[in-house]
């Protein structure tokens, strides 16, 4: 198996991670405001300070992201196994140690959601959401990203929170994912999926998660 | 020339699918492989498996997904281990299997997670109820000496439990049983079940569907 990385480790690795925790508060409290400076205005330009108002509806919502999930992304922004245009070039400037502390604050940042403009999609949508479709052989989202779409840190993968997030965004992934353009998923897993929904779905599970909230 | 290429590189494939075709390990060996499987790495597994299966592995009553929860160790490995390498015609799970599980120890370890599961018994999925009589009669004729007077299988022949499954599940497979579409089909029983017509199978498959869980797979 390739990763169970994200196990709970023995409590020597986390009293060693614990210290290491302290040590970035007691050394790094510069690094750390630096990093907040970063998000608050790198990031904010087009996240919105709290992350939570992109600029342009393709722009995903990072307020209340897995902390887990956005240093991963920014990680593979970096090393190109996401491969994005416009990430790739704010990335590289990025200092490795600002990318915990930037994850960390969106992290914390209160979850929003809005409001689905077409209704009869959003409740299809939640239908697929629940119980997939049998036919075609697409899972039911919520086995992985649980119900409400909070995500969870799973035992071989991090299954991001997908509750509340642009319509826009959602479907722009879901179609990268099926046509390979974004291909940073274990094992797979959403290009497999993504390659089995119609058009139609896709828009219906976008309209369905915009109104999710808590 | 391309009919002489063609021929030797079919040659060349023989071996390995007869390879894969005779995987006959001893019962020895596979209650040594039940033994070191570790059940927690097999459920951190199945987490991702869980969008189709269901979380406690009792599957969709729409006969999509089976019930895999209570189901005979070895033939969880054997058919996880079939569909991975294409012996089993499974295009929904094939490629999630792909990457996601690398080796027979991960399937054993899955298996032993799923085996040790309980079989609801108010369980969903039961068939009409219409033709339980019907299937019965059939079930002891053709089917009890392999699948088990209770359809409880055979976990040294890999065989599998039938009792409890879904209706639509079993009427599927036998289907592809029947018109050689499940790739990995025991001959014995695609000679069984040619002559079975509709309304056999749905006979069947009503009173397999009707029988209570049997007691825990060993």
């Amino acid at each position: 198996m390739k990763s169970l990385a994200y196990q709970p480790q023995s409590g020597v690795v986390r009293a060693l991670a614990a210290a290491g925790v302290s040590l970035l508060l007691g050394l790094g409290l510069a690094g750390a405001a630096q990093a907040n400076e970063t998000a608050k205005t790198v990031c904010a330009g087009c996240h919105g300070p709290q992350g939570d108002a992109p600029i342009a509806p393709t722009f995903p919502n990072l307020a209340g992201l897995q902390k887990e999930y956005i240093v991963k992304q920014l990680n593979d922004f970096i090393s190109g196994k996401r491969k994005n245009d416009m990430m790739a070039p704010i990335v590289a400037d990025l200092k490795p140690e600002d990318i915990g502390p930037i994850a960390e604050y969106f992290s914390q940042q209160k979850p929003t959601s809005g409001k689905a403009e077409n209704r009869m999609a959003a409740s299809a949508g939640k239908v697929l959401y629940n119980q997939g479709n049998d036919e075609s052989g697409v899972p039911a989202c919520v086995g992985c990203h649980q119900e409400k779409g909070g995500g969870y840190i799973g035992p071989t993968a991090i299954y991001p929170r997908i509750a509340g997030q642009q319509v826009e965004y959602v479907k722009q992934q879901l179609k990268d994912f099926a046509s390979g353009a974004r291909a940073n998923d274990p094992s797979r897993f959403m290009r497999t999926t993504a390659k089995r929904m119609t058009e139609e779905e896709i828009e219906e599970v976008a309209q369905y998660l915009v109104g999710v909230g808590e | 020339m391309k009919k002489i290429l063609t021929f030797i590189i079919a040659l060349a494939a023989l071996p390995v699918a007869a390879q894969a075709q005779t995987w006959n390990p001893s019962a020895a060996e596979l209650q040594a492989m039940q033994a070191k499987a570790d059940p927690e790495r097999g459920e951190a597994l199945f987490t991702a498996c869980v969008g189709c299966h269901k979380k406690d592995a009792t599957g969709r009553s729409s006969g999509a997904y089976p019930r895999l929860a209570g189901q005979h160790f070895t033939v969880l490995l054997k058919q996880m281990k079939d569909i991975k390498a294409g012996l089993r015609t499974n295009p929904k799970m094939a490629p999630y299997i792909e990457d996601h599980i690398s080796d027979v120890g991960e399937m054993a370890d899955v298996a032993v997670w799923l085996t040790a599961l309980p079989i609801p018994e108010d369980r969903i999925g039961r068939g009409p109820g219409t033709s339980v009589d019907a299937g019965k009669v059939l079930f002891e004729r053709d089917c009890a000496q392999c699948h088990g007077q209770k359809g409880e299988g055979d976990a040294a022949r890999f065989y599998p439990m039938v009792a409890a499954q879904h209706y639509r599940y079993l009427l599927r497979e036998m289907h592809f049983i029947r018109d050689g579409d499940r790739g990995n089909s025991n001959p014995d029983m695609v000679k069984v079940i040619k002559p079975y017509r509709e309304a056999d199978l749905e006979a069947l498959a009503d009173y397999m569907s009707s029988l209570p869980p049997p007691a825990p797979a060993k």
